[in-house]
């Protein structure tokens, strides 16, 4: 995904200070600011997302209503009307009620900032469903994120400024291999190799996000435990995006060391290490930086499989659970979070462009 | 992929071996005899592999190459080896033929050398070729293993399957079947599921960029709406929903629900591309010289986008393959055995994952899959080379 081009004048700067704008002005410079047009097509896609899923998954093949109405049935041993009221009663939603209704009191509920009940486990509501989830899988994906990004940026720099080498050579033969590979084969293959042939670690002891024995606070053995058991999940997203980042910033390395400053920075008879920092480093990372805040939004879901995996308590595992146990407001409202976020930081990385970099900012100000 | 039919069957092996008499018979009558055989071992291959379609086109590939060892070209009397005094520029329709395939010839061989320059481009297309032989020639030598086999049980062991051993290389999997068996025949569902995917969502790309880079206005909003909008909603998640909605029970379904959602990234590159090209000379030399849109798409804009249309194809594969593997591996896709990724599925549910000795069966399948997306990768350098001449020239 690529950042959308930056063109129009930024919102707030007044063209002439001495005159008060009046309301109407202000309207109109802000209804023509970049911001403002980014901020509704953001909204409209967000609201066709929503509407789209709330439509797509109520054609699932398969019921909840039905099945928990079937299930207090043989359980409770109810009749059908009771069973059916019982479950009206829980569920908190008439699903006799057209889609479109359905759909209407789903939207108005959503613009109160109220996103229903979980259906499945019933009298929770979605939003702390996934405020209770959501860290897990922040936490876990993000620290891999910074980890690889660092990672990736130190290493790509390096075999840019040193091309040709045998470290060069071999950084990038390796990149590319790492990057070529699945990240739930990559964990397959940890799992079986050093996993069950070698046994290294202890598979069976590593599902879920902590041990549940200690008592969640604010202790060591407790952060301790969270770190054990999220080193392999955290492990694997590493090793699955290092290599693309390697290779990115290797390339914006490159082509950064074609640029007239760079020779001018050695003619100078600057330091190397100046150099590599302050004029190489510096400018071959605003690409990636993009990068960075539009991949920030796609975490927000985690990786479905790799969380399945390891038992791992993250939004992406339940989001699975969700589909397959045919949750439909919990899916709601875990698709609705996840575009959120895409959206959100797809914005960011526009914006963040725009400030880091000054020659896209003077290309603002020329439009003007 | 279609034309399997004859794949593998002596009427495959009977169609090579006709197709392969052409350039046979145009190497003795150029005196080209070491290419002439080489054409007809290619022949062979590819019509007892694909029968028809794969040794019909070969015959135009190795007759091209190998008319291009003998060709004399006569319309451009500086690089030709014939004398000045023997040019004439008059050409029938049966030299204007063998110039064409000539220069067919000439162009597959600079793509071999391309390919085989660079190593690792190379190495990818021999893992790619490992893993085409043995899908199609593989079951003519090892039979598909299916029933479960109770009498191979060991008194006394925990679970049917067992290590490696001299009887079963790749060891025995949970019903006491060859592992072996099903690696050689498990491959063809997903390895064809992965293309056909990759090459909906290329199609797609492609038709739609164009056409938005081309007709813009209204259309062009329209589809840039739509691949905005897709590209929003994270792919594998909806993939899970729309694969439980569409009843899957063939891969081709699979293929085309993974293309419907696939194609935005692509064709965003190609309308980028497209609005970039419109605008260069030579492209506006062509629209002022009236040489028509097809000529102008066919001969001066496609040939610019074909290097990334092909890099991003097999890239394309390599998602596809996530993506199926992904969904059989959730238990989501109700593929039939044999398969890949079937078996990791089944090594997971039957609980074989913490066995020591069912590496054999856990391993191959994962092994394999791995090993094949890294060839694409490594192929997919290759292939930048040789559709780019640039880049060709630059080495």
């Amino acid at each position: 995904m690529t950042a959308l081009p930056v063109t129009s004048a930024p919102p707030t700067l007044p063209n002439d200070p001495k005159t008060a704008p009046t309301l109407r002005q202000q309207w109109r410079r802000i209804r023509r600011s970049y911001l403002f047009k980014v901020i509704v097509q953001g909204l409209v896609t967000i609201w066709a997302v929503t509407t789209l899923t709330f439509f797509m998954i109520r054609q699932m093949p398969g019921n909840p209503f039905q099945v928990r109405i079937d299930d207090l049935m043989t359980r409770q041993s109810l009749t059908y009307e009771e069973a059916y009221r019982a479950a009206a009663t829980i569920f908190n939603f008439d699903p006799d009620r057209p889609a479109l209704l359905q759909y209407a009191d789903y939207v108005g509920d959503l613009l109160q900032g109220d996103m229903g009940m979980s259906i499945t486990r019933s009298g929770t509501t979605v939003s702390s469903l996934i405020l209770r989830y959501l860290p897990w899988t922040l936490f876990c994906i993000g620290l891999a994120l910074v980890i690889s990004f660092t990672l990736g940026i130190v290493l790509g720099l390096a075999i840019g400024y040193w091309r040709g080498t045998w470290f060069d050579n071999l950084v990038t033969t390796l990149a590319s291999i790492i990057s070529g590979i699945p990240d739930y084969i990559i964990a397959l293959l940890i799992i079986l190799v050093f996993g069950v042939q070698l046994g290294w670690f202890q598979i069976g002891q590593s599902r879920g996000g902590v041990d549940p024995t200690i008592t969640p606070a604010l202790s060591v053995a407790y952060i301790a435990s969270i770190l054990q058991y999220s080193f392999l999940p955290i492990l694997i997203y590493v090793l699955s995006s290092v290599g693309s980042w390697i290779l990115a910033m290797k390339n914006s390395t490159l082509s950064t060391l074609g640029e007239d400053y760079i020779a001018v920075a050695q003619a100078r008879g600057l330091s190397q290490n100046r150099i590599l920092s302050a004029y190489i480093g510096r400018n071959a990372m605003l690409p990636l930086i993009t990068r960075l805040a539009i991949s920030v939004g796609f975490i927000i879901g985690g990786s479905v499989i790799i969380e399945e995996m390891f038992q791992y308590p993250g939004l992406g595992r339940n989001l699975y659970i969700a589909i397959s146990t045919r949750d439909y407001t919990m899916m709601q409202g875990i698709f609705l979070v996840i575009t959120a976020a895409v959206v959100l930081s797809n914005i960011v990385a526009d914006l963040a462009l725009g400030w880091l970099d000054p020659r896209v900012r003077l290309d603002k100000g020329d439009e003007l | 992929m279609i034309g399997f039919a004859t794949i593998a069957t002596p009427i495959g092996l009977l169609i090579g071996l006709v197709c392969g008499l052409v350039p046979l018979a145009a190497g003795v009558y150029y005196k080209q005899i070491p290419v002439g055989v080489i054409g007809v071992i290619a022949c062979v291959i590819s019509g007892f592999a694909c029968g028809f379609l794969g040794g019909v086109p070969m015959i135009l590939l190795t007759y091209g190459v190998v008319l291009s060892y003998a060709y004399v070209n006569r319309q451009d009397p500086f690089t030709s080896r014939a004398a000045l005094i023997d040019v004439t520029f008059e050409e029938s329709r049966v030299e204007q033929f063998q110039r064409s395939m000539a220069n067919l010839g000439n162009s597959i061989r600079g793509a071999w050398r391309a390919l085989t320059r660079n190593k690792a481009g190379f190495l990818g297309f021999l893992g790619l070729t490992f893993f085409l032989v043995v899908m199609v020639f593989g079951p003519l030598f090892i039979k598909y293993d299916g029933q479960a086999h109770m009498e191979r049980r060991v008194p006394g062991a925990f679970a049917m399957v067992a290590a490696p051993s001299a009887e079963f290389p790749l060891g025995l999997d949970w019903k006491g079947r060859d592992v072996l068996s099903h690696m050689v025949h498990g491959g063809q569902t997903l390895i064809i599921t992965s293309i056909q995917a990759g090459i909906f969502a290329t199609v797609i790309a492609v038709v739609l960029g164009s056409l938005a880079g081309l007709v813009g206005g209204v259309a062009d909003q329209i589809i840039s709406t739509i691949a905005n909008f897709i590209l929003t909603i994270p792919a594998f998640p909806l993939l899970i929903v729309l694969a439980a909605l569409v009843d899957l029970d063939s891969g081709f379904l699979l293929a085309v629900l993974f293309g419907v959602l696939n194609w935005p990234t692509l064709m965003r590159a190609v309308r980028a591309q497209v609005l970039s090209l419109r605008e260069r000379d030579y492209v506006q030399a062509a629209v002022a010289l009236d040489l028509g849109l097809w000529h102008i798409i066919a001969r001066e804009v496609f040939p610019n986008m074909v290097s990334y249309i092909a890099v991003n194809l097999i890239f394309t594969i390599r998602i596809a393959m996530y993506s199926v593997v992904g969904l059989v591996f959730l238990g989501l896709v109700p593929l039939k055995e044999p398969d890949w990724a079937i078996m990791i599925f089944t090594g997971r549910q039957q609980g074989v994952l913490f066995l020591p000795q069912a590496a054999g069966m856990l391993l191959s399948p994962i092994v394999a899959i791995a090993l094949f997306q890294l060839s694409l990768v490594l192929f997919a350098r290759s292939l930048e080379e040789i559709f780019n001449p640039r880049l060709r020239a630059g080495v």
